[in-house]
């Protein structure tokens, strides 16, 4: 049993240093968007979310912090780098779960790879 | 069976008290399902150990369990390319507590069987004290995983729930001892648990109304 153990551990670790010979592409962290560290790259579709207030993500509309894109501020101001995949997770995962809560379909609330994949949408 | 069902029952139910139609899809919801298997897997394994024990059913249930765990963090792995990224340096906290609580568990099982288990002990009670130790900090680093990922809990009272059904498991020893010596379920009736709920919980949640 011990043995099965540690070689289930080890695949384990292979598969997340080389990834998973099913999961198809992986995705590939890099410096986007100038970031000070490698992030994973991100899909978002504005022509997707037309629906929604321009606020209800862009705050700097209204709040006075800033202007520009997202990334301007959410990579480059050291307050707020560190913390991106927070900010972002709680903010397309709750509006998305919000969503599906209400029976509205409004696309992935959690999987992993349904916004993790880098794109050139509007 | 009834202390499986119940155990079962009352790790799923939590999850159905608020917004119990929002799924995220077939595969994410039945892989999540297993883990939510496990872990009662896991509480099963804790109740019905306060009196004496059948060890040897004890431990072959314990690898149903450590299978079905397995399956969970496999079923992520291998199908979700980007999931692998959340296993690594710089990944949230709650996912470093499911990585340890798994790896906990498969410690917890590996080295309770003899000759590991005189390597490590010297009598029976010091193997009992470290062992139930270790079950503790397994149940609370899994569900620390389960409640901070805020996947099926995301309402304040379904968190609170949960969290006191841990800890009820984890110290109401003397009070589960009150039901007498629990026969235990056979690998193969959970792991078919363990598969009946995971289908069940992923139709709720993602056939349409």
């Amino acid at each position: 049993m011990k043995v099965i153990f540690i070689a289930i551990v080890l695949l384990g670790v292979l598969i997340v240093a080389f990834g998973s010979p099913l999961a198809g592409e992986k995705p590939v962290r890099k410096h986007y968007y100038e970031a000070p560290d490698v992030i994973l790259p991100m899909s978002f579709a504005h022509i997707d979310h037309v629906a929604v207030n321009c606020v209800d993500c862009h705050h700097n509309f209204i709040d006075d912090t800033g202007g520009g894109l997202c990334m301007t501020c959410h990579v480059t101001n050291q307050d707020v780098w560190p913390l991106l995949e927070n900010q972002f997770h709680d903010l397309c995962r709750g509006c998305h779960a919000e969503k599906a809560a209400e029976g509205i379909a409004g696309g992935p609330p959690r999987q992993c790879m349904a916004c993790h994949t880098g794109d050139d949408l509007p | 069976m009834t202390a499986l069902s119940a155990t079962f029952a009352c790790v799923f139910l939590v999850t159905f008290l608020a917004a119990p139609t929002m799924g995220a899809g077939w595969y994410w919801d039945a892989g999540n399902a297993l883990g939510f298997a496990a872990f009662a897997g896991l509480i099963y394994l804790t109740i019905t150990s306060s009196r004496r024990l059948d060890v040897r059913a004890h431990q072959v249930l314990g690898y149903g369990v450590l299978l079905v765990a397995t399956s969970h963090a496999f079923w992520f792995m291998l199908g979700d390319a980007a999931a692998v990224e959340f296993m690594k340096l710089g990944a949230p906290d709650y996912m470093w507590h499911g990585i340890v609580s798994f790896l906990l568990l498969g410690f917890l099982i590996t080295v309770a069987l003899v000759p590991d288990r005189f390597r490590l002990h010297r009598n029976y009670p010091s193997f009992k004290y470290w062992h139930r130790l270790v079950a503790i900090v397994t149940i609370g680093t899994a569900t620390y995983h389960i409640v901070v990922s805020n996947f099926y809990l995301g309402a304040w009272y379904q968190a609170l729930l949960f969290s006191m059904l841990a800890i009820a498991t984890s110290s109401g020893g003397r009070w589960w001892a009150r039901f007498g010596q629990m026969p235990l379920a056979k690998t193969g009736v959970y792991i078919a648990f363990s598969l009946a709920a995971a289908i069940v919980f992923a139709a709720i949640r993602n056939l349409p109304a």
